[in-house]
């Protein structure tokens, strides 16, 4: 397996880029690469010469996640000051607007089949779910607090939940924190099952295999790609080689390859048969906020494609395969 | 002749034929009498009396039309059916049907029945050479190559098959058996991804193949495809549920899976898989209780399951409660010993069906091992069991004497090393590249102590196979033991191990070297440590270094827990060296519940070793800390005296840490007099170290007197590294702020210091944060400018340090540290602080970088608050913004951090509270405004702060009129007095604009109080005094005392354009009332100054002037000044004022035929008054010149 950079695209937006998501291919068009910015906007690209569709604007702070539909058709961006504009793909009509307390809003992830968008719930120390065709709040799902009865302490901050991620049969879902556990939930039940642990900084991204639904792969800030076996609590695996934060993990569609971004300003590509880094892509200048793989569909199902974004207000395209 | 009996009309009345028919045979037998050797007639009518199930008869006429033409292969055909099915002659059958076929080898008709009849003759090779035959003469006789294929299959000669099979689908591409049967052929020949599509075509044409989707199950799992076999087995059992076959598969394929799995670590999902797979096996077992595999297969996922179910609980529970640990492990256990047990149970059977198969007796030899080290009583029956499996392995050997693993297993299951190191010779004699066989035999010379040799072989095992792990962790082992190496590359090679193998024992190995070499932390070793306290869970040590592996990462409570397990797994087992090792564990224990503040346990741990006997250095430095932290400062200092004593006799680098601790521990205690004291008594020769140097540079700059200089200074040749120096520099520099003894801080020292050492280390982050707090710290004008520059954005440093600040807090308080409003958007308003240019914008954006790398970093979103306020501020508090920041202060306000008492906490949260009430006075909601001021009044904090909530609340009741409430609140802000110069000026400001006769000599002179503190900036704010009692004066309309007082101000400070502006403005009023030319003058060279200082256009100045030297009567300056003035104005504000100027200068190029090309000169002059209506209809004198110019 190999990266091979096809297009980059240097002051995509006017400040960092902090968010990459690819809106999965509908019946009239190919699969379109949204990204956020500090600059306020969201702007959709096409693939793969990344010819800018459009651009987003209305949100008041830096755009810190961009989620997309399985469908295709929806996308939400969510701001720093936690307001969530869900907004059609192709007309860019609004089609909600969830508001949060600021803070309270991080990573989105819609599940598998669409129904329900998970939304990080930052300090709340929660994941918030949103029922996607009434857009009204389902459930909430809060990590239990494992100190007892100690009010004072910054243990509410502590917890403050970073990343989620839906496993691809949509019974699981779980979420990092920032003191390093990652929570699991029974999404059905809307209960609480365990914590992951291992890592002992911010986990800011998590994603699970797209085959099998126990396997979880998180990214730290220690500088880690852990592997997990979620439901049976242990970690399987572990992969080191950034020089920095880890700030990103997507896997790949055949689910062979795990892609990570880094504060060390690079991306890499990892073997999970070897379980190790194949690839390091230095073409970024600064911190690799985000990569995303290109969904399966669309015309040309055969070639995969990675996005990564990062703090050089840049976006690079890649050939994985 | 033939036909007349027949021919009669009862015999066709029960035959529901259509009368056409009818008279078609009629017509047929009347065509026979006519011509009786015509062969098709024959044939014809043969074929209807066959059709009419007249046999016999049809027959007759098949064998004229035969005779009389030979050549038709159709009535040898169903002559051969004949035979076949009424006469049941064989042999006649057989020669009719060999006839057709040779006649005409298409016919599948007679080539079907043909090759059956061979076939229940057992005539095989017959059979054979027709189908080739039939296939050779016609590339059409798809039934030929049909039956060749399945006869080639049969006789497995797959290569022809292949070929005969794809020729057969050519004719019969739906026909599912075909594509089984290619499948297969494929198979055979090793094409295994041809044999999985073509099994997928059969299983797509016909969803029952059982033996399809069996075999491509067979091939998913020699393929190592183990999910996918599974998932076909799972299929096929689906269609029948009893194939054994399947069955067998599946569990194969399950234990393959959870081998998978175990590989990588997981054990619980590994065990889930196997006692799925252990299900499947006994179920299938049990219905064919014959089938020797099956048991075997049963046995292997037993065996598995004893090596790799997890010991998981709820350690918690089990912490302070022996007995339960002591259960649950045992439990563990006794699960692990009836796997194991089952599986020797199953392996006999197997072995009873088949005792011919070597294998297996190994495989009872492996688990009988097992099954000895899981065993209670360890120690009694080990002899026996051992020699049970030594006793199988030389079973195996005497069927198998040339199969070399079973030497190898017998190298390792015998207790005898003579009988292991010439078992495992013999295996290598066999096969020299067996690398688990050296791998052995080093095991083997290492325990005998050969190293030399074990070396040697270790070094061959790994050159033959580098992806086995016991050399791996034997090397590592090994240069653990010689110490030859660095810990650091024991450490690789023992991390190589793990992950080929995630051994317990080389778990446990590989966090013992991470503990040497300083890799605790990293989590690879905690995932290695998890995994090998859920396979050792009675081994003591595994608990112990699962603690300290927690204990790095600062999970102290986790870690206490941890220690104890270990405690009641030392007291369970049967340890000779018991308490010496409940003794080290105790030490951690304590360490970590001191360190996770529960100082009464930790000192009930001390007080408990203590009575066992003397505690060692690190014993006594966590007694006294976990006595310090109780409160216990008597014993705790007499515990540091008897470590003080112990000083002499330690290594050195535990003699640093011990001086270290006292010092510290008696600074806490006693003070910093007796800490002073003691280690001038200490001898100095235990001071070499970089550690014990900050400690005494520490206590040194908090002493006024210097009594540690000596010390000290001879410490310091002991730093080494360039970041030690640095930091020591940092340190030094914390020093000179506290260094003058009094309360307040001696900022100006620490910042010259500061910049001298920052000349040193350029790049050391740590100093060019705490200068840029400093230089904001001192609010002296424009440090925040070079607060701002001083501090290194590019690089922010992820480290998180609590308590110091970072590059970003630096920018978000320089931007709104600066008084002046203004941004590099001339949109809004014009910038007068010129050194600020473009600070501000970049100051949201990057504390919202902050925000989004640390979204919890509260400081970060405070400043933000701040931050954005002043941009709404300069934006004229536009809605949106409005709307936004009211969220931010909202949630922030909200947050528990901001109810602490700490005056910190208090100050931010007055502030918010201030910023709500402003932002809700912009927005015109008065009520909410006023809530919040009073909120942030009744805070508890210094008078000094408390006066702006009551300054805010002025300014509310002055716009409300409300001038009872106003008087409380002014007198409240007299009363409380402030530091702050701002304050005073406001509350002056005030004063004069809501007109209100108060005595204001009271304010006067708290002010000149306010700004005698501060020498340096005393002109600036003396100016702006003035300024603001200029301007009071001009709201009474004494422009004559307000020119002095402005004057004044501009004497004081003669850098600021503003002021000078604003006299020249207070002059031009002064010459128009009173037309003096005095004031003139004085206009001009105020104006001309502001020319002169402003670095950015000034408005009004240039129209000003131009007024004033118009007056004066040069009109070339006018003329020039005047055409300035349109330059200083940006596009989106100029007012309707310039545009009637530019008429004026327009009118005059008009008159005076100036050839210059301009601004003013690209429009009529009638058309810059229109545009000057256009911005300002409503003023009349627009109207009135251009009704002139009309004119």
């Amino acid at each position: 397996m190999k990266l091979g950079g096809i297009k980059s695209v240097d002051n995509a937006h006017d400040d960092s880029v902090w968010a990459v998501t690819w809106a999965p291919a509908t019946a009239t068009r190919p699969p379109l690469l949204l990204t956020g910015s500090l600059d306020e906007t969201v702007r959709l690209w096409k693939s793969d010469d990344l010819i800018l569709e459009r651009t987003n604007t209305g949100h008041c702070l830096g755009v810190a996640s961009v989620a997309a539909h399985p469908l295709g058709s929806i996308a939400a961006s969510s701001s720093l000051d936690s307001f969530v504009r869900v907004f059609d793909v192709d007309s860019n009509a609004t089609i909600a607007t969830l508001e949060a307390p600021p803070s309270e809003v991080w990573q989105m992830r819609f599940d598998p089949k669409g129904a329900i968008l998970a939304v990080a719930g930052g300090g709340s120390a929660s994941i918030n779910l949103w029922n996607t065709s009434t857009w009204e709040l389902v459930a909430t799902l809060s990590i239990p607090r494992v100190e007892g009865p100690k009010p004072s302490d910054k243990s509410a901050s502590k917890k403050f939940v970073l990343s989620v991620a839906w496993s691809p049969d949509g019974k699981r879902l779980a979420c990092g924190s920032m003191d390093g556990t990652i929570s699991v939930f029974d999404a059905q039940r809307n209960k609480f099952l365990h914590h992951l642990e291992g890592h002992f900084m911010p986990v800011r991204s998590l994603v699970y295999s797209p085959y099998d639904p126990r396997l979880l792969f998180s990214a730290s800030d220690d500088g880690n790609v852990h592997m997990y076996d979620a439901e049976g609590k242990a970690l399987v695996g572990t992969m080191s080689g950034h020089a920095s934060w880890v700030l990103c993990v997507d896997v790949s569609p055949d689910g062979a390859a795990i892609a990570t971004g880094s504060s060390d300003r690079t991306v890499r590509l990892w073997d999970l048969n070897m379980r190790a880094s194949v690839q390091t892509m230095s073409n970024h200048t600064d911190q690799v906020w985000g990569v995303a793989f290109r969904p399966p569909g669309g015309n040309d199902v055969r070639s995969g494609r990675l996005a990564s974004v990062s703090d050089d207000k840049s976006i690079s395209l890649y050939d994985y395969s | 002749m033939l036909g007349r009996e027949f021919w009669s009309e009862e015999d066709l009345s029960p035959l529901t034929m259509a009368s056409e028919t009818h008279t078609d045979e009629q017509d047929l037998f009347r065509r026979l009498q006519d011509s009786s050797d015509d062969a098709s007639l024959h044939f014809d009518i043969g074929l209807l009396l066959w059709n009419k199930q007249q046999e016999e008869k049809a027959a007759q006429h098949f064998i004229l039309s035969a005779k009389l033409n030979p050549k038709n292969g159709e009535s040898f055909k169903y002559l051969g059916h004949y035979y076949r099915l009424v006469s049941l002659d064989t042999q006649r059958a057989l020669k009719c049907y060999q006839r057709a076929v040779t006649i005409n080898p298409d016919d599948f008709d007679s080539g079907e029945p043909l090759c059956d009849l061979l076939d229940q003759q057992g005539k095989d090779t017959l059979e054979v050479a027709v189908c080739l035959e039939a296939s050779q003469i016609s590339p059409r006789a798809f039934w030929a190559f049909r039956r060749l294929g399945f006869l080639l299959v049969h006789q497995k000669k797959w290569s022809e098959a292949v070929q005969s099979l794809q020729h057969a689908i050519r004719g019969y591409p739906t026909c599912a058996d075909l594509w089984e049967a290619l499948g297969l052929a494929y198979q055979r020949l090793g094409r295994f991804t041809a044999a999985v599509k073509s099994y997928g075509r059969a299983i797509e044409l016909d969803n029952k193949m059982v033996f399809a989707l069996v075999e491509s199950g067979n091939i998913s799992l020699t393929l190592g495809q183990f999910k996918k076999g599974v998932e076909q087995f799972q299929q096929a059992l689906e269609i029948l549920p009893d194939c054994v076959p399947a069955q067998f598969g599946l569990a194969l394929g399950l234990l393959s899976l959870a081998n998978d799995c175990i590989n990588l670590g997981a054990y619980q999902w590994g065990a889930s898989l196997l006692e799925e797979a252990s299900e499947v096996a006994r179920e299938s077992a049990c219905s064919f209780r014959n089938i020797s595999c099956i048991w075997k297969l049963h046995a292997d996922i037993q065996l598995a399951y004893a090596r790799c179910n997890p010991w998981i609980e709820e350690v918690q529970q089990l912490e302070s409660n022996k007995e339960a640990f002591s259960a649950s492990i045992n439990s563990w256990r006794k699960t692990c010993f009836l796997a194991a047990g089952r599986a020797k149970f199953s392996y006999q059977r197997a072995l009873h069906l088949s005792p011919w198969q070597a294998n297996i007796y190994s495989d009872i030899a492996v688990t009988s091992d097992l099954i000895t080290s899981l065993s209670r009583n360890y120690k009694q029956d080990l002899s026996a069991r051992r020699q049970l499996a030594e006793k199988m392995s030389i079973g195996a050997l005497l069927l198998e004497g040339h199969n070399y693993e079973f030497w190898v297993a017998l190298g390792c299951l015998s207790d005898h090393n003579e009988l292991n190191q010439h078992a495992l010779i013999r295996g290598l004699q066999l096969n020299v590249s067996l690398a688990v066989a050296w791998g052995y035999l080093g095991k083997l010379y290492l325990k005998v102590d050969e190293k030399q040799l074990a070396r040697q072989v270790f070094d061959r095992a790994r050159s033959i196979d580098p992806g086995l792990a016991l050399p791996w962790a034997s090397m590592s082992a090994e240069s653990y033991v010689s110490k030859e190496s660095a810990p650091d590359e024991a450490f690789e090679s023992c991390s190589r191990a793990v992950q080929i193998m995630p051994l317990a024992e080389f778990q446990i190995g590989l966090t013992k070297l991470a503990l040497l070499s300083g890799h605790l932390a990293s989590s690879q070793v905690f995932g290695a440590i998890q995994q090998a306290v859920q396979h050792s869970p009675h081994y003591p040590e595994s608990h112990n270094l699962h603690g300290l592996v927690c204990e790095a990462q600062k999970d102290y409570k986790s870690a206490a827990t941890f220690y104890r397990l270990a405690r009641h797994a030392v007291s369970i087992g049967s340890e000779s060296n018991q308490n010496s090792h409940i003794r080290d564990i105790s030490i951690n224990l304590a360490r970590s519940l001191s360190k996770a503040g529960k100082a009464a346990d930790a000192l009930q741990e001390c007080e408990n070793l203590k009575k066992e006997g003397p505690l060692d250095e690190e014993g006594l430095q966590v007694y006294a800390f976990s006595l310090w932290q109780h409160g216990e400062y008597d014993l705790a200092l007499s515990v540091a005296g008897s470590l003080a004593s112990n000083l002499s006799s330690m290594k050195k680098a535990s003699v640093a840490s011990s001086i270290c601790f006292i010092s510290r521990l008696v600074y806490f205690i006693c003070g910093l007099d007796a800490v002073i004291s003691s280690i001038i008594k200490m001898p100095k020769e235990l001071f070499q170290s970089s550690k014990v140097s900050f400690v005494m540079s520490a206590i040194n700059a908090l002493d006024g007197q210097n009594r540690l200089g000596l010390v000290v200074s001879s410490t310091r040749h002991f730093l080494k590294y360039q970041e030690e120096i640095s930091r020591m520099q940092f340190l030094i520099a914390l020093g000179k702020l506290v260094k003058n003894g009094s309360d307040c801080l001696d900022i100006r020292s620490g910042i010259a210091y500061l910049r001298k050492a920052l000349h040193m280390f350029p790049n050391c982050n740590l100093m060019r944060n705490l200068l840029g707090y400093l230089l904001l710290f001192s609010e002296e004008l424009n440090n925040g400018h070079v607060a701002t520059r001083c501090c290194n954005m590019d690089n922010p440093d992820m480290s998180n340090q609590e308590g110091l600040k970072s590059a970003y807090d630096i920018h978000g308080a320089g931007a709104v540290a600066c008084y002046s409003t203004g941004n590099n958007n001339p949109k809004f308003t014009f910038p007068t602080c010129a050194k600020k240019s473009s600070s501000h914008p970049r100051a949201i954006k990057s504390l919202q970088k902050c925000i989004h790398q640390k979204p919890w970093n509260h400081d970060a979103r405070y400043l933000l608050v701040l931050n954005y306020l002043q941009k709404a501020r300069e934006q004229r508090f536009p809605q949106h913004l409005c709307r936004t920041l009211n969220r931010l202060i909202q949630a922030a306000l909200s947050n528990e951090l901001y109810y602490k008492t700490e005056l910190d906490y208090q100050y931010r949260h007055f502030q918010l509270l201030l910023c709500a009430s402003e932002i809700s006075l912009q927005c015109g909601n008065h009520t909410s405004c006023i809530t919040d001021a009073k909120k942030a009044s009744q805070l508890v904090l210094p008078d000094n702060y408390l006066f702006f909530a009551h300054l805010q609340l002025c300014r509310l009741y002055a716009m409300k009129d409300d001038h009872l409430n106003f008087q409380k609140e002014y007198a409240r802000c007299l009363e409380l007095r402030t530091d702050s110069h701002i304050g005073w000026i406001c509350l002056k400001l005030m004063e004069c604009q809501y007109k209100l006769e108060i005595d204001s000599n009271a304010i006067d002179s708290s002010f000149e109080e306010c700004i005698k503190r501060d020498g340096n900036s005393w002109n600036m704010w003396m100016a702006v005094y003035n300024l603001v009692r200029g301007v009071n004066l001009l709201q009474k309309r004494d422009l004559v005392s307000a020119e002095e007082f402005v004057a004044h101000a501009c004497s004081l400070a003669g850098f600021e354009s503003c002021l000078f502006l604003c006299h020249g403005a207070i002059c031009m009023e002064l010459v128009r009332q009173h037309n003096s030319p005095h004031f003139l003058s004085r206009a001009i060279k105020s104006l001309t100054k502001v020319h002169e200082l402003s670095l950015i256009p000034v408005p009004f100045a240039s129209i000003l002037l131009a007024q004033a030297e118009g007056s004066l009567g040069s009109k070339e300056r006018w003329d020039r000044t005047l055409r300035l003035e349109w330059y200083n104005w940006s596009q989106e504000m100029r007012p309707a004022e310039v545009y009637f100027q530019m008429h004026l200068l327009a009118r005059q190029l008009n008159v005076g035929l100036s050839f210059k090309s301009s601004t003013e000169s690209s429009q009529s002059p009638h058309r810059w008054v229109i545009r000057a209506i256009h911005m300002n209809p409503s003023c009349m004198r627009y109207w009135r010149v251009l009704q002139k110019l009309m004119e």
